[in-house]
């Protein structure tokens, strides 16, 4: 789909981040959450990877290096159906912020890397609206491996890129593997409009750039938890009970 | 046990045992990345039909028929991965699942199998006989209002089998014989979750009606054998002995050739 929630006539707002592993997305996400929240906004929050249903199978390829490049992409679009369908457009037509740490773009580089079409990886994704904002957290290189490195010694076998053979080393493939996934995003950036924060400056920085940026694109007040419930009110009452049986 | 193996074999082959020729091979579409094709010497013959249609048995038969005349042949069907089977079947029971996450769950099922069974056993030179493939996963699919040109994308991994025969059965007899074999209905082969009618009966014949227009629509650009299974097994079995014979005998057929490339 090449149409954002708003141009597809959705009440609610998608915010996604994508970035590296240690471009510190996670922690910049968080305290945009939080700084949403405490205006008292209807906000909910989804991770990659993180259908309850599709995880288990997931973890399960992961522990036992069952999964190839095409699998890898497939159980990871599962797992994004999922929470698509059954929790970001429900909540979307509910007029919730809904903010996703990783979104379709990061299927889009991961893949890629390891070796699936560009064309069929997007085809699979196809379902789903883009968002209405995405902020790229481009940390240099050296920077993200550092904050991975320094604080996770241990890299998994998939995540350090094992699977594709780089490197027999797993921080020189982890190392070689990122570089190519940083390579991919570039690439996109401008497809899709990225937002690029850098990510090398302090935390509180990049966060007052993306408050901004967010202040100045959505109208935050249309979302608040008060409003909502004034709206509602009034044809809850009315509204009649459910039938038992349709 | 009464199914003795046809003396087809014997007749047309003198007891010789046949070694099928290497033959290019083919993906529908963007295929599997790190694949060879040219070293995947087996056959890959795919059984496609309804629940009830006889799919097994006419396979437990071709196994055997194609054992006795030589041949090592390799099982595969759907919703058999060591990669999500279980996790398939808990989602189907609670029914949790919305329709484009389930054929996900299911493609991931599939590919997994493609690479780790299907692939691998041609590879050894087996012949592999498919109970289902793609087109049941496609026909599920397009009955719920998914976009073909979705499925097709999804699926192009798949390769193209040397032989698909579809098993045609009269809506009426399935009922019968999947009474017969367990007394009921199956929740999804009713297509239940579709809301097509309250009474189970009735939805059974109703879904049973749309996948089988369905597998129409599919039959032309994949190239199917069409089956007529309202007839004995033994004369079932019959025809795809013969056919399955004509694919290993020789070379791949220029019209499944043609078929794959023009998808629907």
């Amino acid at each position: 789909m090449t149409k954002t929630f708003a141009e597809l006539k959705f009440p609610g707002r998608l915010i996604a981040v994508e970035g590296l592993d240690g471009s510190g997305k996670s922690t910049q996400i968080y305290l945009l959450k939080r700084w949403l929240e405490l205006q008292e906004l209807k906000v909910f929050f989804s991770e990659w990877n993180s259908s309850d249903l599709v995880k288990a199978a997931t973890s399960k390829g992961k522990k036992r290096e069952l999964l190839s490049p095409t699998t890898f992409s497939i159980i990871h679009a599962t797992d994004f159906a999922d929470r698509y369908e059954r929790q970001l457009v429900p909540l979307l037509r509910a007029g919730y912020i809904v903010l996703c740490d990783r979104y379709i773009f990061t299927a889009f580089a991961r893949d890629v890397v390891r070796g699936c079409p560009p064309e069929w990886v997007r085809g699979i994704y196809d379902f789903a609206a883009l968002p209405d904002l995405t902020f790229f957290f481009k940390a240099d290189l050296d920077v993200s491996l550092r904050r991975i490195l320094d604080g996770r010694p241990q890299l998994k076998y998939f995540e350090a890129g094992m699977d594709l053979r780089l490197s027999a080393d797993p921080y020189e493939s982890f190392r070689i593997f990122q570089g190519r996934i940083l390579e991919q995003y570039l690439a996109m950036s401008t497809e899709f409009n990225f937002l690029v924060i850098d990510a090398n400056q302090p935390i509180e920085a990049q966060q007052s750039v993306v408050r901004e940026l967010i202040a100045s694109r959505i109208d935050l007040s249309a979302f608040s938890v008060e409003n909502s419930h004034a709206r509602l009110r009034a044809p809850a009452r009315v509204a009649k009970p459910m039938a038992a049986d349709g | 046990m009464d199914k003795r193996s046809k003396p087809s074999a014997r007749r047309s082959n003198n007891g010789r045992i046949v070694v099928p020729e290497r033959t290019a091979r083919r993906f529908y579409g963007h295929g599997l990345p790190n694949v060879d094709l040219d070293q995947l010497a087996g056959r890959l013959i795919v059984v496609e039909g309804a629940d009830g249609s006889g799919r097994s048995t006419q396979i437990a038969m071709l196994t055997r028929w194609l054992e006795g005349s030589g041949h090592a042949t390799a099982q595969v069907g759907l919703k058999r991965s060591t990669l999500v089977s279980e996790e398939l079947d808990q989602a189907k029971k609670g029914n949790i699942l919305s329709r484009c996450t389930l054929s996900l769950f299911y493609a991931t099922d599939f590919a997994d199998q493609l690479e780790n069974s299907i692939l691998p056993a041609l590879k050894a030179g087996f012949i592999v006989l498919a109970d289902r493939y793609i087109y049941t996963l496609m026909a599920r699919d397009l009955v719920r209002g998914m976009d073909p040109k979705w499925l097709e994308n999804l699926y192009s991994i798949a390769l193209v089998p040397d032989a698909v025969f579809y098993l045609r059965v009269s809506p009426e007899i399935l009922v019968q014989r999947n009474f017969a074999k367990d007394f009921g209905l199956d929740y999804w082969e009713s297509g239940m979750d579709l809301g097509l009618s309250r009474d189970m009966f009735d939805s059974f014949l109703k879904y049973q009606a749309l996948m089988a227009s369905q597998f129409e629509r599919l039959q032309a650009p994949y190239g199917f054998s069409i089956i007529d299974g309202d007839r004995s097994l033994e004369e079932i079995n019959l025809e795809m002995q013969q056919k399955t014979e004509q694919v290993l005998s020789r070379k791949r057929q220029a019209e499944v050739h043609r078929a794959g490339r023009t998808a629907p």
